[in-house]
């Protein structure tokens, strides 16, 4: 046969020539993974079963100089820590399921805030909860608790699979004759077949492999706020419940913003563009958020970080021998970062094992993925800018309310702004679902109702909208 | 300082702010050392000579010459010290502490092998003259310091070869002469004149002395030793622990065969001790309190114990028994450990009727030492040390420096020299007085993350096999690490409180605002532009050594 006389003459080539490096995995090929977050220990997690299934016998070195058992931004990866449900099934299909003390408290519903009014959007039939969790061990200077890193436990999971953990911290990585070269900052070398980006966008590392190798562009970023307020779970149960608050405030460049209660501590998370001091001070200023703790006072933080996100994707997100996986490569715009680590680290670590791992092989089998994540943050940022909309229009506002209000009241009425909004909020679902839920006729009926009848001269809607909220705080 | 503490003096309008600085800090190694040595600053210079762009060689070059700024005697001072250095080094609690002595003293072989030369930084030759009066460890010390500022120096010693007690006490098993020689002659390679054989008071009086110099240094040590005071004490076969060294480095045998009692529980009993069995003497050692508070070494005990030094805690000797004038007997009081005095230490207080008598044919009695001021008139009573002020000031231009200003090891001695010369030399050339306490602030050993660094075993010194030790008595037991032994052991070092360019900040900083420094140094690879800080304090919660800190951004 063709492919057998080719085989053979390569193999012969082979044998004449120095070291020759197989554009695919072989027995003892060694993989550096750089970066212990979700997509570098699921990746690694990954790479070894699928090589297992074919009896290939490879080497993965994860390289993470920090550790997750560390309190407050030294053993944490810096996100508000949403894991959604369809995560958390899709996981444990995997075989990955998130132990007791991972999850520092389930979510089972969503409070919008509004100026207008607040609404408590209770879980869809099909989903049970959401997980919180932290990706570290919990904030700074807390207390120990018997919980457990996010990170850490996937790293654990990674390493029970036969992956070597090695505390250095790579300062570089270069292309030579022999492979990928990979040096850290005691000046440790080390050469690899194939390396895994898996740093994040809160690492200079992109920066210098992209002057380093010329070959691609790195993500580009976006400042956000995260910080700790410690309530202590007696005042959490009672001020925030299981539910995550996310509110919906006329604040020029804030896309997002919400509390998340987990365990003795509630999470503050702010997306947006470039989340600075007069962003945050307005957004501390407004009566939504302040009515939301316990006597209308923010308390002092207990832990903080300006953590950056990828609002657009590294392109092309691969090379030979080179691939860029989670938020190094791409991510869902401001949601369900985790679920885009599991997706990207699963696609990649497929194509090494059974494709190759040459430019050619990620160009085949693992950047279409990505360019679908990435056109589907298109319509994201469609679906984001329709909300920036509502936040501005305070009559939009009325109408999403009254419509959400009313679908959550009578279980007879199919919760279409509802399913929108929690897809949203959640990022269970990709935006183009949520999208094109939008344009259903019913949805646009009923929204355009909704916006005559909740801003009727001398109708009482806000009235009856304050009593049905759950929220003793809530004044307008 | 915790974020709680930050938060409380910080502005009310900027609570989200953790801002960071850069602030080299004290490391308990320095902060533990008599003499202030730069320890985590010449291990740096070893473990970081790539990031320097030093070879190895070249790098062991400049770890002796910064350890020989403050210190001259780094070979023999490796082999000696107590090295109270390591006692609360970081890295202890972690896989134990670096093994600062054993590094010392590879640092000066390697000084010795290659025959480095002390640097005399000051190129202007001052015309003030300084008399140094002996020329152990203290009076070394103050005259390499004045020498290298430019004076010119010369020591006086009584004996034939300088060194004090280095070379008369200190036994040759711990420490070989030709090892003391090297790094004495380096010293006064420097142009330092030496007087030998020379006796104040019969070869020159004092005051002729101080006529012929601008200031004198008094490095005396204390030649005398105290005395039992016991009955039966005055007579042949007492010997003072001191005498009895000085004996044995003369190689003169004289207690071969016989049965002896150290009396004592300090340095010197245990090297009168072990020195006795190395003649082929039965030694049993007399100490007065328990083993807890005995002031010698903890692994100098356990190598007398390996060599068959009897060890008698609790008992304190009343009575030496003798028939004509020869020792039978050396009768004990059994003690017990009373109330603490004012140094913490329990006083022994004795069991009464619990006597017991032990059969000996001599007693070494190594107590305590004594000042002596044998023709030296004006320093007044000799049972009282001489009291200086901290930097070593006595008078008008004489200054003082090692045991007699009161006993103390060989690290401190060094140190007091180094202080006189230092507050000497700003006095001649009319410059402020150099600080006394320390300067920066000590590292806090929580902001230091033993985690980050990898685990890696402690080297320590070799040591010849302990049958050998008895059968080659003069040889020295400990042996030097390697070079590559070496190397790994500075490795280890957490270099608390100062950056090693680990990185980790310049990689995790979200605005960038660490840049590396074209002409780095140790301990300097990284700047920061505080004016870009957003504050969120991660860079000092990753940065492993505690060099990174919040700054109050009200200043």
């Amino acid at each position: 046969m063709d492919t057998a006389g080719n085989l053979s003459y390569l193999s012969e080539r082979a044998q004449q020539a120095r070291p020759v490096q197989p554009g695919t995995l072989q027995d003892g090929s060694r993989i550096a993974v750089i970066g212990a977050g979700p997509a570098g220990s699921m990746f690694s997690y990954f790479l070894l079963n699928m090589a297992d299934t074919i009896a290939l016998d490879i080497d993965v070195d994860i390289y993470e100089p920090r550790h997750f058992c560390h309190r407050g931004p030294a053993g944490c990866n810096h996100c508000g820590g949403i894991v959604s449900e369809s995560l958390v099934q899709r996981l444990a299909t995997e075989g990955i399921m998130l132990p007791e003390d991972v999850v520092q408290r389930g979510i089972e519903s969503y409070t919008l805030h509004m100026d207008v009014g607040d609404v408590e959007i209770a879980t869809p039939l099909n989903e049970k909860r959401i997980a919180a969790i932290y990706r570290g061990n919990g904030p700074r200077n807390s207390e120990p608790l018997d919980t457990h890193s996010f990170d850490g436990y996937l790293l654990d999971m990674a390493q029970n699979s036969g992956a070597r953990v090695i505390h250095k911290l790579v300062t570089d990585v270069r292309r030579n004759m022999d492979g990928m070269q990979v040096t850290s900052a005691d000046q440790h070398c080390d050469t690899y077949d194939l390396v895994v980006v898996a740093t994040g966008v809160n690492s200079r590392l992109m920066e210098t492999l992209e002057q380093q190798t010329q070959e691609f562009r790195r993500p580009e970023r976006t400042k956000t706020f995260i910080c700790e307020f410690k309530l202590g779970r007696e005042v959490i149960r009672n001020t925030f419940g299981p539910s995550m608050h996310v509110f919906l405030l006329d604040i020029p460049r804030l896309e997002f913003a919400a509390l998340i209660p987990k365990g003795d501590y509630v999470t503050l998370c702010l997306l947006g563009d470039d989340i600075d001091d007069e962003l945050m001070e307005k957004f501390f200023e407004s009566p939504e958020v302040r009515n939301c703790f316990p006597g209308g006072v923010i308390p002092a933080h207990a832990c903080h970080c300006y953590p950056r996100i990828n609002i657009r994707a590294a392109k092309p997100a691969y090379g030979d021998r080179l691939v860029m996986i989670g938020d190094s490569g791409t991510t869902r715009l401001f949601k369900d970062g985790i679920g885009a680590a599991y997706r990207t680290a699963k696609a990649a670590a497929k194509t090494a094992v059974f494709h190759g791992i040459m430019a050619e092989d990620f160009k085949a089998h693992y950047w279409p993925l990505c360019q679908k994540i990435n056109n589907d943050n298109r319509v994201g940022k469609m679906v984001f800018a329709f909300a920036t909309l509502v936040q501005k229009a305070r009559f939009a506002r009325r109408g999403v309310l009254r419509m959400t209000v009313n679908e959550q009241r009578q279980a007879s009425v199919t919760p279409r702004m509802s399913g929108v909004l929690w897809d949203l909020f959640s990022g269970s679902a990709p935006y183009t679902d949520v999208f094109l839920r939008t344009l259903h006729p019913a949805y646009i009926g009923s929204l355009l109702w909704n916006l005559l009848a909740s801003n009727m001269p001398g109708h009482a809607a806000e009235h009856d909208l304050q009593s049905e909220s759950e929220h003793r705080h809530v004044e307008h | 300082m915790s974020s709680t503490e930050s938060r409380q003096s910080a502005p009310a309008e900027q609570p989200f702010r953790t801002l960071a600085q850069q602030l080299e800090k004290l490391p308990p190694c320095q902060a533990q050392c008599p003499n202030s040595g730069d320890i985590r600053g010449w291990l740096g210079i070893i473990a970081q000579h790539e990031k320097l762009g030093l070879g190895l060689q070249d790098a062991y070059d400049k770890a002796w010459q910064r350890l020989t700024e403050l210190n001259p005697l780094p070979a023999t001072l490796g082999r000696i010290c107590p090295h109270p250095c390591e006692s609360l080094c970081t890295r202890a609690g972690k896989d134990g502490a670096i093994s600062i002595n054993a590094m010392e003293r590879f640092i000066g072989d390697w000084g010795i092998s290659r025959s480095l030369a002390l640097a005399k930084p000051a190129p202007e030759q001052h015309p003030e003259s300084v008399g140094v009066i002996g020329s152990g460890p203290a009076s070394l010390s103050f005259a390499y310091q004045m020498a290298r500022r430019g004076y010119s120096v010369t020591v006086y010693e009584e004996h034939d070869l300088p060194g004090g007690m280095l070379r008369h006490a200190i036994p040759d098993y711990r420490l070989p002469r030709d090892v003391l020689d090297a790094e004495i002659r380096r010293i006064f390679e420097l142009g330092i004149n030496l007087e030998r054989n020379f006796r104040i008071g019969k070869d020159i009086s004092f005051d002729e002395l101080r006529d012929r110099h601008t200031l004198i240094f008094l490095g005396l040590g204390a030649q005398a030793a105290r005395h039992l005071g016991i009955p039966g004490e005055d007579g042949p076969g007492v010997i003072s622990g001191i005498d009895y060294l000085r004996q044995r480095k003369r190689r003169i045998a004289s207690l071969t065969g016989k049965q002896v009692a150290v009396v004592g529980g300090g340095n010197t009993a245990i090297d009168a001790a072990r020195s006795a069995r190395r003649e082929g003497a039965g030694v049993t050692l007399l100490y007065r309190r328990s083993a807890e508070e005995m002031p010698a070494a903890a692994h100098e005990v356990e190598d007398a114990i390996s060599e068959g030094v009897k060890i008698r805690y609790l008992v304190a000797p009343t009575r030496i028994i003798r028939q004509g004038t020869e020792i039978q007997e050396v009768e004990v009081q059994a003690m017990r450990l009373g109330e603490a005095d004012e140094n913490g230490r329990r006083r022994p207080v004795p069991v009464p009727g619990e006597l017991e008598r032990l059969p000996v044919d001599a007693v070494i009695a190594a107590v305590a030492q004594a000042p002596n001021w044998r023709g030296i008139d004006p320093l007044g009573d000799a049972r009282n040390w001489l009291r200086t002020e901290e930097d070593g000031r006595l008078d008008n231009n004489i200054w003082a420096g090692g045991d007699d200003r009161g006993p103390g090891i060989a690290s401190q001695a060094i140190a007091q020299g180094r202080l006189a010369a230092e507050s000497a030399h700003a006095e001649l050339r009319e410059e402020p007085a150099p600080p006394r306490t320390p300067t920066r602030k000590p590292v806090e050993s929580t902001n230091v993350k033993a985690d980050y660094y990898r685990a890696q075993q402690r080297v320590c010194s070799p040591r010849r096999a302990e049958h050998d030790w008895l059968s080659n008595p003069e040889l020295e037991i400990d042996q030097t690490i390697d070079d590559q032994q070496a190397l790994q052991e500075a490795q280890r070092c957490m270099s608390c409180g100062l950056c090693f360019d680990c990185e980790q900040c310049f990689m995790y900083c979200n605005v960038g605002g660490f840049t590396h420094i074209e002409e780095a140094g140790p301990g300097r690879y990284l700047a920061l532009a505080l004016d870009a800080c957003e504050g969120c304090g991660k860079c000092i919660e990753v940065c492993p050594c505690g060099y990174l800190e919040a700054r109050d951004y009200t200043t």
